[in-house]
């Protein structure tokens, strides 16, 4: 199980901006769904999430807004922005084709 | 596509700039959020609640590491994009150095001439007097029946002074030069006699010494007065007690009691300040002496201070006993500043919309270069866009190159209007007030700054606008120099171009209107002669005695003896001021009557005045017969002074031409009698025995006034200015003149100067004016010319598969020629056509700088419409014939 520390920092964007594709979410849900999405696999530090939602929310791909959970508390929440469809799904082809390349000469039949 | 990317980030990139206190406390209360989920999570697994949040605290790793790495992203993100924009936009303008050159130098003409040209309108308009609460320093004045404002009559004064609630302060002043002696060498020295409260109005404290006391302003006190920071030190040598120096002013001692701090500079150029009523007061409601300022008192408005001050002068005006033309009708208060340079306003506003023109076809060039540059980049800019660039970030990229160029531009042209206002306050006439504090100050930097930036703003969001509108895919297609693109463009640049040429029109007219109208002044036939003339002030003290007045009559006679034995020297005269010297004539009303009308009382004069036909108005000079000769006054009818005329013959006077013939209609004024006593005193009777020619005395512009001469040996005066016409040369003459009068007259110092730059310093703001304003319409003319050169050139260039198979198809070059320079015509012919609709329209705005040409001269329309369509029809035809040149068979194979 790779740590998702080693993942490159776009695949991290990319994770995260999925995971708001399919709905606005705090940063706590954010990590607790991707968890539960991937079987438990891809598992994001506290520690790097956070960075990388603000740097997301600074390039422009998602935006925040300060709403209140169901449990009276105010939590800050993430949604997806059109910039942020566009590169994600740019991203998202990009991922494609490196996965398939990679695929491709890890089944490579040796000698 | 909206570019929302970057304008969206900014609010959040200004929050973490600004409200960082704000931002953190968000920060901290999200990751704190995080920290109790995580808590609930594993208290929900089991844990102790302490075990739970120590587990969740340590995932997190430290709330505040946290807190900064997430304030570190938002940080680097935003700098490594600017200097990402900065490196790439520095790369473009280095590969395109042709581009980069001309760019920057042609913003930096304009920038730089246009803060300069701030710089001068600031320090002159804007910036305020340098003392403490400065616009609340008011010029009072009075309001003659004609509705001009006037000095201030004493009497007037002091009821203004007690009757008014509105002024903390007010006092009255005037200045004169005078010659001082009882420093370390005798000077002529400006000095102003001021009422006691002068120093209160400013707001001033002398550093050492004291201030005027109310004992000093009155009749028979021991005189006083006040040095300033400049001649204390330079002329006294800064001695700590006062008691020592003793200066001797016209003729009378004073001991200097205070010095002032170096800032005051009020009046200009004055160096000591004097109790104004020494000599007692003039009750005379109609002699207007001393100009006034005052300062308001707190609460009170300008608007209120005119109010009250009005209503005394009217009270004035229905009861005083002295009623005519010469009684004030009204008073009025406008801030000092203003009165200072109201003059200068309009002309110096001129030069600043002058200068923003010349910016405005500076800007345009550039523009068209970007545009062209741009458009050159059309490929890079779609792959960019096809690779991911929001066109946000492109749009960032124009402005941040727009940006460099500006800022390199403006460097540049800050650099060269360092040097640019030295040489305009060098150039500058002297009589431009405040002209010290001209200089390039914090204020003008600011601007030149702001500028730079609103210049960089406006290309760059043009640039970015034009190049990225519009589906960038194109630029990727194959033969993708894109024709159909640059279609648009074409346009763009070509409006550009008419707009160029329309702003340049109206600034060449402008230059040209305003030197015609110098050219104009010029040809005034001043009435004198101006070559060949050394003048030489003198400046005796003022004595009541008659004998003491006599003597110096003599002193003036003795003197006039002895320049006319210089060699070289061909004639001397003396007069007290001369044509378009500062200050010019006083002037007054003077009575027609004959010897046994002469009143005995007062009241008589009063009731003589009120005939209209018994009186006249005319500036009152005091001459001698050489001054005539001097200046070649020409002698129309009888005679001027000569040796019959003595101070115990009858007093006789000679008066110009145009006043002869206004007040004397019918008549040979020669053999009549008028009494002009209220001009010196002397009530005896002057007899016309002459006619002299008409003098434009306060300048070119201006009309001849009516003038009464009367003899100097008769009608003695203290104060005057000799005039030599000589051939030698004006330094060996100057030396030689001095000598004499040091001989007559050790402490008593001249002024010397050739009549010729008096008489060009009266002409220095217009000239000033068309230079700087010819300077400028070349500057646009060449500009422009240059602009419709590159749009036709680069035009032609990309027409050239066009122009190819046209010629392949038949087209002979003729045919050629005349579509490229069609073209081109239209569009000057359109540039032409606005900017003459614009200057009949703005050129009224210099109505009042004019003389003797309209706003709308047909003949200064047309020679500028000529020149720039000539200008432009040059600029057009090379292109042109390079467009015949082209090869059909190469534009063809031509990718």
């Amino acid at each position: 199980m790779s740590k998702p520390t080693d993942l490159v920092q776009g695949t991290l964007d990319l994770l995260i901006l999925k995971i708001l594709a399919l709905e606005p979410l705090n940063g706590f849900a954010v990590s607790q769904r991707l968890k539960q999405v991937s079987g438990d696999i891809l598992q994001v530090s506290d520690g790097s999430l956070y960075p990388a939602l603000h740097k997301l929310e600074q390039e422009g791909w998602i935006s925040a807004e300060w709403k209140t959970t169901e449990n009276n508390r105010r939590a800050k929440f993430y949604s997806l922005t059109r910039l942020g469809r566009r590169h994600l799904d740019k991203e998202a082809e990009n991922w494609g084709r490196l996965s398939t390349a990679i695929s491709r000469v890890v089944k490579l039949k040796e000698a | 596509m909206r570019p929302e990317h970057w304008i969206y980030t900014i609010p959040l990139r200004l929050r973490s700039l600004f409200r960082r206190r704000e931002a953190d406390g968000d920060l901290e209360e999200e990751l704190r959020y995080h920290v109790e989920r995580k808590t609930e999570e594993n208290m929900a697994k089991g844990m102790t609640p302490e075990e739970a949040r120590r587990a969740a605290l340590v995932e997190m790793g430290g709330i505040e590491k946290r807190k900064e790495e997430c304030r570190e992203t938002r940080r680097v993100t935003w700098i490594q994009d600017l200097v990402q924009d900065v490196r790439y936009g520095l790369r473009m303008l280095r590969k395109n150095p042709g581009f980069t050159v001309v760019a920057v130098l042609t913003l930096a003409l304009g920038i730089g001439a246009t803060t300069a040209i701030f710089s001068v309108v600031y320090g002159v308009l804007l910036r305020p007097l340098p003392y403490h609460d400065a616009n609340r320093i008011m010029a009072v004045f009075e309001v003659t029946s004609k509705g001009r404002p006037s000095r201030l009559a004493d009497p007037n004064f002091d009821d203004f002074r007690d009757q008014s609630h509105s002024f903390r302060a007010i006092a009255k002043y005037s200045d004169y030069v005078v010659s001082v002696s009882g420093a370390s060498q005798p000077t002529r020295t400006r000095v102003a006699y001021v009422s006691s409260d002068f120093l209160k109005v400013f707001g001033v404290q002398p550093i050492l010494g004291r201030d005027f006391g109310a004992s000093d302003d009155k009749k028979g006190a021991g005189p006083t007065a006040l040095v300033s920071y400049g001649y204390w030190k330079q002329a006294l040598g800064s001695p700590q007690d006062l008691s020592q120096p003793h200066l001797k002013i016209d003729g009378a001692a004073f001991s200097v009691i205070g010095v002032l701090p170096p800032g005051l500079h009020f009046p200009a150029d004055v160096e000591l300040w004097l109790p104004a009523d020494l000599s007692g007061e003039n009750a005379s409601r109609t002699s207007h002496n001393f100009k006034a300022v005052g300062r308001l008192r707190d609460g009170v408005t300008a608007a209120q201070a005119n109010q009250d001050i009005s209503t005394i002068a009217r009270r004035i005006h229905d009861t005083s006993s002295e009623q005519g033309d010469y009684l004030l009708k009204d008073a009025m208060v406008i801030p000092l500043q203003d009165s200072i340079t109201g003059k200068a306003r309009p002309a110096l506003l001129v030069l600043l919309g002058a200068v923003g023109f010349l910016l405005l076809v500076a800007c345009a060039n550039v523009a068209n270069l970007l545009l062209a540059e741009a458009s050159a980049r059309e490929r890079e800019l779609a792959v960019r866009s096809a690779l991911g660039a929001a066109r946000g970030r492109l749009i960032r990229q124009f402005l941040t190159e727009a940006f460099l160029l500006s800022l390199a531009g403006g460097g540049l042209g800050v650099l060269g209007a360092y040097w640019g206002v030295a040489g305009l306050v060098a150039m500058a006439p002297e009589n431009l007030p405040r002209l010290d504090s001209v200089s390039i100050s914090i204020p003008v930097l600011a601007f030149a700054f702001l500028l730079a930036t609103a210049v960089a703003a406006g290309l760059g969001a043009f640039t970015a606008e034009r190049a990225t509108s519009g589906d960038l895919r194109k630029g990727l297609l194959e033969g993708g120099r894109g024709q159909a693109g640059s279609q648009g463009s074409q346009r763009v640049g070509r409006a550009i171009v008419a707009a160029q040429i329309a702003i340049t029109l109206v600034l060449v007219v402008g230059a040209g209107l305003l030197g015609r109208s110098l050219m104009k002044v010029l040809e005034v036939n001043p009435g004198f002669r101006v070559d060949k003339i050394v003048t030489m002030d003198v400046s005796l003290p003022w004595v009541e005695d008659p004998k003491a007045k006599a003597g110096q009559a003599i002193f003036f006679s003795n003197l006039i003896d002895r320049l006319k034995q210089i060699p070289g020297v061909r004639k001397v005269g003396a007069a007290s001021t001369l044509p378009m010297a500062e200050g010019g004539l006083p002037d007054g009303m003077f009575l027609l009557t004959t010897q046994n009308e002469i009143p005995k009382s007062m009241d008589g004069f009063g009731a003589l005045l009120q005939q209209k036909e018994r009186i006249g108005i005319a500036d009152f000079c005091v001459a001698t017969d050489g001054y005539f000769q001097a200046l070649g006054i020409p002698l129309i009818r009888g005679r001027i002074f000569d040796e019959r005329d003595g101070p115990d013959s009858p007093h006789v006077a000679v008066i110009s031409e145009s006043l002869a013939r206004d007040r004397w209609p019918n008549q040979d004024p020669i053999g009549h009698t008028i009494e002009f006593g209220n001009m010196d005193g002397d009530l005896r009777l002057l007899t016309i025995v002459g006619i002299v020619g008409d003098t434009h005395e306060y300048g070119l512009d201006a009309p001849p006034r009516p003038t009464v001469y009367v003899d100097l040996f008769q009608r003695p005066r203290p104060v005057m200015t000799l005039t030599m016409l000589s051939d030698a040369d004006t330094r060996s003459v100057t030396s030689a003149a001095r000598g004499i009068l040091h001989d007559l007259d050790p402490e008593t110092p001249a002024k010397f100067q050739t009549f010729a730059q008096v008489y060009s310093a009266s002409l220095g703001l217009r000239r000033f004016n068309v230079i700087l304003i010819g300077f400028f319409g070349i500057a646009a003319l060449l500009l422009a010319t240059a602009g419709v050169f590159g749009v036709m050139a680069y035009s032609v260039s990309r027409r050239t598969r066009e122009i190819g198979v046209r010629v392949a198809l038949g087209a002979g070059s003729g045919d050629v020629l005349r579509m490229v320079l069609g073209q081109g015509l239209r569009t000057v012919i359109i540039g032409v056509a606005i900017g003459i609709a614009g200057s009949l329209a703005l050129t009224r705005t210099v109505e009042s700088l004019l003389f003797g040409v309209t706003a709308t001269d047909p003949v200064t329309f047309g020679g500028v419409t000529l020149l720039l369509v000539g200008a432009a029809l040059l600029a057009c035809y090379i292109p042109a014939r390079r467009a015949t040149k082209v090869d059909p068979m190469v534009a063809l194979r031509y990718e």
